[in-house]
């Protein structure tokens, strides 16, 4: 069957690209861009290790159609800090708020959950500046993570929503 | 898993799309969020040669109220949208309950309201507040649009009586009665974020005693499709809302729950459940109307 | 045994040195990777429990266009293999079934093609003609006279039970007899996902030169290579394993698998690289998983609380295949005799074949299981015989310097010190007598090995090695197979380094877990042993460089003998003259220039020698949780969990307490949430929709305090943390749900259904 050619905006960059229309935009990031900072934990909505952002909206990349995203902005990982891409000196580079607290409060352990969570965590934050708790726990239930327990990353969203929104 | 090959249809205009699902007739599956379509897909559970998406239709995502009409929750109205609709929160917060009570925050941000009960899946979260409401479902065949009462939309699991060429467009639920309030009750005893064991949506109304003047319970996942609790309801009506005529209520619908034992929860837990979540939502929902009460009796 | 030792580096909450990497998502993981050329795999699966394979016809799949490439059992060497290479007829495993599948899921054919879709494709055009056999789904059915023969090597002796392990001493019968009294209880423990994140994944490479290189998300990268050199006829030193990032393994990622090994070798036959990435249905219905257990446990104590013996009858339901199933069947006997003195002890541990997928290495690894029974026993003659359930442990705690007769002796131990912290931060006792209907407070407590002894590897080599190389500009290098798979020790055995050599943790340049640069070798990340192992061995490697660079500075500055060199702030210096201090970038200079141009290279191995049985040190702790039950819905919410530990010198607090609050969330889903739904061997939970792990909003808050101890034989007085934790969480739960509800739990996982059950309501 043909291949259709779509543009998708990632990122800031219009990438023309062609799929098949039962690519998910999961395996188009993966397999196709190499952009693999967005994860494949299940392919069922069900661990949210490949959320991006389309349009600002926190989605599953393993169940939306890559055809279905071209027209839409669509922000993955390695769109948060784009310079991480390009510059080297990583230790010396700042990153966006909720990656630089997510470092600071141990919230990575092995690391695989961690761009989703990030991603669910700007979508969280963009929505909600200054969360409690509950709204946190509630903001990333669609994140499963088996090292860490959760509470460093929830104390990691807690500590970048101060920085981005100060409320004292 | 890759998902199946199909040809991927996305039509502009109901018109249009409805055409399509008469020209594709047992060939065509719809998509709307695709929360539930798509998981199917790779599952295999359906290999359709065309998949339509409704995405590209306009107009079909409104969330509106008239005093005369009620609410009105267009086709493509997300989960999330529905979750946070100041409208929907002022006339019918059940219905952002139990959209809030749906998967996850990625989840409600791809699919539907009406996906969820298109999907016609005996757990859904948000069929059974919509049946307390006696909601009903607008579907078009493109060229003309008829009106389904819920009670008669579901047939079995994954089954609704849209015709083959006809597209849900969208939900209605009327005004509330004076005196009414409603409830949703989930259960999901292994997590926060889970499928439901059962759900209850009940709907009562008083009359100015604080008796049960008007009542609906539908049961979700007890059966193949959502069940109205009818012994209970037939008990309650014209009785004085205790503790002890909901605690029978509850027995009651436990009595016309015929659920499965399955992954999730076993038939008996199911039915025990059944009986405690109807009393609760029984009991929130008569709260609710009794404010109610109160609030139109010092108005 | 107080500390009062002033470190610089170890002890310091460091960010993880992988942090940055992987918060910006440029940490590759195997499925990350792809190479010019490469083919996708994928793995034919037996859909059914026990059969015999009559005939496999693969010509539809090779026929499909874009499929380089299929292989089934008789296509590849019949040669066994599994850890337990020190009994070689443990080995009970082919890559791919010759002959007989004997679990769903079963590997039996594999393919390579151009993509993914072509794969899947061709698995389905595969024909494989099974004539079914009965099959055997619980230890029961298994042991039951006439039971289907599962492995037919076994049939003689004694069928479907692969092995078998003892221990006793002391004398019970006389005990049980005596005894004020007994305990006599059957516990069921059940199956549990490993659940890491990343699926497993692979990606094999075949060189012009012969050489077999992977990637792959393996915790042992030094197995991989030795079990894909037998089993793919080829010489250890041409196959090269490099373990790339690791999302998770929790003793799931501890054996060859057939996917590494199918890989290899259609790498090695087309010249082409091959990745396989399973699915996680593949993980949930195939993988492997915690060992279910039956244990029957008979304990006997005087009326005023003293343990006097105790027999311990443990079954496990093993699946298929041993695995790591051996050595869960004797740990299991050592945790059925630790954290307290039994004078008198009877175990008897036998692991059952089932047709079920393996059971596995897993977290915690038969101690979960084990201490379940004995915490909960605990808890129960707390109660019969009136004693605070403190109280009647921290009568019969083990102690630094007790022993498990011939099996183990306990060095540093603050079991005793963990119990009353414990129960002083909860306000164990007023509370207990306060709680509100439907509330409810447990204890748990567990102890857990650091690193094993036993070498059922059967590894020619120290169990582990590091080299650290020197440079003129002040930093070094290691060098080290130990593999981080998540828990950190990429960071921790930086921060050891750093702290040994005086230098900063970003001075210390890491190459890790790559078999054909990394020194041979390292057992790799299991029983929470690369801490004190690989510690103890970087520790040396270091020593060996000080060494070097104290007789240069010694020599600069003419000292005296009896000085004492001390490494601080990139610095060597006489203990009492720091003003004399050479930079160690000089130091090192001057080295080299004296050895006529040699790198300054230090090795250090660490093998456990003249340590008992089973482990150099162990870990102890202790647990409270509390609970609300909901007595009509029979719903359990865990409100807090406090905890007390002893793990010797927290090398880095903050990873210590993400291992922690890592083992509460694993602990809460054994206990509550997580359970596989079984069918005839069919495995109904293959989705984390229906195989519930905990989510942000299901996790308790929580304090910890560490129990300061300093193990001697651990590298700067650290021991095991963040496995051992894993175990108190249930009997906590469990011991805090009889108080809410009355309802004692013996029977794992403790679902709303058998609270409920229990008040006969169900
Ligand atoms: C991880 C995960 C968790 C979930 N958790 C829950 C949960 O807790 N509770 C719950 O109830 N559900 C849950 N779901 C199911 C699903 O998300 C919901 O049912 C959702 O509301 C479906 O909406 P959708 O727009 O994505 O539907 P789609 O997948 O697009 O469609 C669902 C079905 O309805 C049909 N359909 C959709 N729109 C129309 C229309 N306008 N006219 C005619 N037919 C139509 C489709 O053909 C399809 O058969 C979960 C799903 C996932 C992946
Ligand atoms: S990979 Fe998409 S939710 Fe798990
Ligand atoms: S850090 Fe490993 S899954 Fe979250």
């Amino acid at each position: 069957m043909k291949k259709e050619l779509i543009t998708l905006n990632i990122n800031g960059d219009d990438i023309e690209i062609a799929v098949h229309p039962w690519r998910t935009l999961n395996e188009v990031l993966r397999d196709q861009l190499h952009l693999t900072g967005t994860k494949l934990g299940c392919g069922t909505g069900d661990c949210g290790a490949c959320t991006v952002l389309l349009d600002d909206q926190s989605v599953s990349s393993c169940l939306t159609l890559a055809i279905e995203a071209e027209g839409h902005k669509i922000t993955t990982i390695e769109g948060l800090a784009p310079e991480a891409a390009t510059e080297n000196d990583l230790e010396n580079l700042t990153l966006d708020p909720i990656q630089e607290s997510f470092i600071a409060k141990g919230a990575i352990q092995c690391g695989f959950c961690t761009p989703g969570m990030i991603m669910s965590g700007k979508f969280l934050l963009d929505h909600t500046p200054n969360p409690n708790e509950a709204e946190i726990r509630a903001g990333l239930s669609g994140n499963l993570c088996r090292c860490t327990g959760y509470n460093k990353i929830v104390d990691a969203i807690a500590d970048a929503a101060e920085k981005i929104s100060p409320t004292k | 898993m890759s998902l199946p090959q199909f040809t991927f249809l996305a039509p502009t205009s109901l018109s249009e799309a409805c055409a399509l699902l008469e020209k594709h007739q047992g060939k065509i599956k719809i998509k709307a969020g695709g929360t539930d379509m798509i998981v199917r897909l790779s599952h295999r559970a359906v290999k359709p040669d065309f998949l339509m998406t409704l995405k590209k239709i306009p107009d079909l995502n409104e969330i509106s109220y008239t005093p005369d009409k009620g609410l009105k929750i267009g086709a493509l109205a997300l989960l999330r949208e529905v979750e946070i609709s100041p409208l929907i929160l002022e006339q019918a917060p059940m219905l952002a309950r139990a959209a809030h009570a749906t998967a996850t925050v990625q989840i409600r941000n791809m699919g539907t309201v009406m996906g969820n009960v298109c999907n016609a899946s005996p757990s859904a979260d948000n069929i059974p507040s919509l049946v307390a409401m006696n909601a009903i479902i607008v579907a078009s065949s493109g060229k003309k649009e008829r009106e389904i009462p819920i009670d008669e939309f579901f047939l079995g699991p994954g089954r609704s009586a849209l015709q083959a060429n006809e597209i849900a467009v969208a939900i209605k639920v009327p005004k509330l009665a004076a005196n009414s309030g409603v409830s949703y009750q989930k259960i999901s005893a292994r997590s926060k974020v889970d499928i439901a064991a059962v759900n209850i949506g009940a709907l009562i109304t008083l009359n100015e005693e604080g008796k049960c003047k008007a009542v609906r319970i539908s049961m979700g996942a007890v059966g193949p499709t959502p069940l109205r609790a009818s012994l209970a309801e037939e008990f309650l009506l014209n009785k004085k809302i205790t503790d002890e005529t909901l605690a029978e209520a509850g027995r009651l619908a436990a009595e016309d729950a015929s659920p499965i034992s399955d992954v999730r929860a076993s038939r008996e837990y199911r039915k025990l459940m059944v009986e405690v979540m109807t009393t609760r939502a029984l009991k929130e929902a008569a709260g609710f109307a009794s404010q109610r009460v109160v609030k139109c009796k010092s108005s | 045994m107080s500390t009062d030792h002033n470190f610089s580096v170890v002890g310091k909450s460091l960010p993880r040195s992988d942090a940055r990497i992987k918060a910006v998502g440029a940490a590759q993981y195997a499925d990350d990777m792809f190479l010019p050329g490469m083919l996708h795999g994928k793995l034919l699966r037996s859909p059914v429990a026990h059969a015999l394979i009559k005939s496999i016809d693969t010509s539809a799949a090779e026929a499909l266009p874009g499929v380089k490439c299929v292989i089934t059992g008789q296509d590849i060497p019949k040669i066994k293999y599994g850890n337990w290479r020190l009994v070689p007829e443990s080995q009970d495993e082919y890559a791919l079934a010759i002959d007989k599948v004997r679990f769903i899921g079963d590997e039996v054919a594999a393919v390579a093609a151009i993509d993914k879709d072509s794969a899947e494709e061709a698995i389905r055009l595969i024909k494989v003609e099974y004539e079914e056999l009965p099959g055997a789904y619980s230890v029961e059915e298994s042991l039951a006279d006439k039971a289907p023969v599962i492995h037919d090597e076994y049939e003689q002796t004694t069928p479907n039970i692969s092995l078998d392990r003892k221990i006793e001493y002391g004398d019970l019968d006389k005990v049980f007899a005596e005894a004020d009294l007994v305990l006599d209880d059957v516990f069921t423990v059940h199956a549990t996902s490993h659940a890491y994140m990343e699926p497993c994944s692979c990606l094999s490479e075949y060189d012009h030169d012969g050489r077999l290189t992977i990637w792959t998300s393996t915790q042992t990268p030094y197995f991989v290579q030795c079990l894909l050199a037998s089993t793919m006829e080829m010489r250890e030193n041409d196959i090269r394993v490099i373990k790339p990032f690791v999302g998770g393994g929790f003793g799931g990622k501890m054996e060859m698998r057939p996917w590494e090994f199918c890989s290899a070798f259609m790498a090695r036959k087309l010249g082409r690289p091959v990745k396989f990435t399973l699915t996680r249905e593949e993980e949930l219905a195939t993988g492997r998983r915690r060992h279910p257990m039956r244990i029957h446990s008979k304990v006997a104590f005087s009326k005023e609380g003293m343990l006097l013996g105790k027999e311990f009858n443990v079954h496990l339901d093993g699946g298929a295949y041993n695995s790591m199933g051996p050595t869960a069947c004797f740990l299991c006997g050592n945790f059925g005799a630790m954290l307290y003195n039994y004078p008198n002890y009877r175990y008897y541990g036998a692991h059952v074949y089932t047709n079920k997928p393996p059971a596995g290495a897993m977290r915690g690894f038969g101690a979960p299981q084990a201490l379940f029974v004995a915490e909960t026993q605990m808890n129960v003659a707390a109660e019969k015989l009136g004693l605070d359930p403190v109280d009647i442990r921290l009568m019969n705690a083990m102690e630094s310097g007790d022993e498990i007769p011939g099996v183990a002796t306990i060095s540093s131990c603050g079991f005793k010190e963990s119990l009353i912290k414990v129960a002083e931060m909860t306000n164990w006792r007023e509370k207990r007598k306060n709680l509100k209907p439907g509330q409810g407070l447990g204890l748990g407590c567990y102890s857990f090995i650091s690193g094993g002894v036993f070498n059922w590897f059967n590894t020619r080599y120290n169990f582990t090695r590091a080299e650290v190389r020197a440079f003129e500009d002040g930093t070094v290098h290691l060098m080290t197979m130990a593999s981080d798979i998540g828990q950190g020790c990429d960071t921790v055995l930086r921060q050891i380094l750093a702290e040994e050599l005086g230098l900063k943790v970003s001075d210390i340049r890491l190459t890790a877990a790559d078999t054909a640069v990394t020194p041979q070798a390292d057992l790799g990340t299991w029983g929470s042993r690369v801490t004190l192992m690989a510690g103890n061995a970087v520790r040396k490697a270091a020593q060996e460089i000080k060494e070097e660079l104290f007789k240069m500075v010694s020599l600069k500055f003419d000292l005296n003998v009896i000085h004492d060199l001390r490494c601080g702030d990139g610095k060597i210096y006489p203990a009492n003259r720091p003003d004399r201090a050479v930079s160690f970038g000089d130091a090192v200079k001057m080295a080299q220039r004296a050895n006529r141009g040699e790198p300054i290279i230090g090795y250090g191995s660490y093998t456990p020698r003249n340590k008992g049985l089973v482990t150099p040190a162990f870990s102890f702790g202790a647990q409270v949780a509390e609970c609300e039950v909901d007595k009509e819905t029979g719903a359990v919410e865990v409100k807090f969990m406090t905890t007390a530990h002893d793990c010797g010198t927290p090398i880095n607090p903050m990873s210590v307490e993400g291992q922690l609050e890592g083992s509460v969330h694993m602990g809460l889903g054994y206990a509550l949430s997580e359970q596989f739904i079984m069918k005839e061997g069919k495995t109904l939970t293959t989705t984390f929709l229906d195989y519930k792990i905990p989510c942000a909003e299901d996790m308790p808050p929580g304090v910890s305090v560490h129990i300061d101890t300093y193990e001697a034989d651990g590298p700067f007085g650290a021991k095991e943390a963040g496995e051992g934790l894993v175990s108190p969480t249930a009997p906590a739960i469990a011991d805090a749900v009889y108080a809410a509800t009355g309802y004692r739990c013996m029977d794992l996982p403790l679902t709303p259904q058998k609270v409920l059950a229990s008040m006969k309501k169900v």
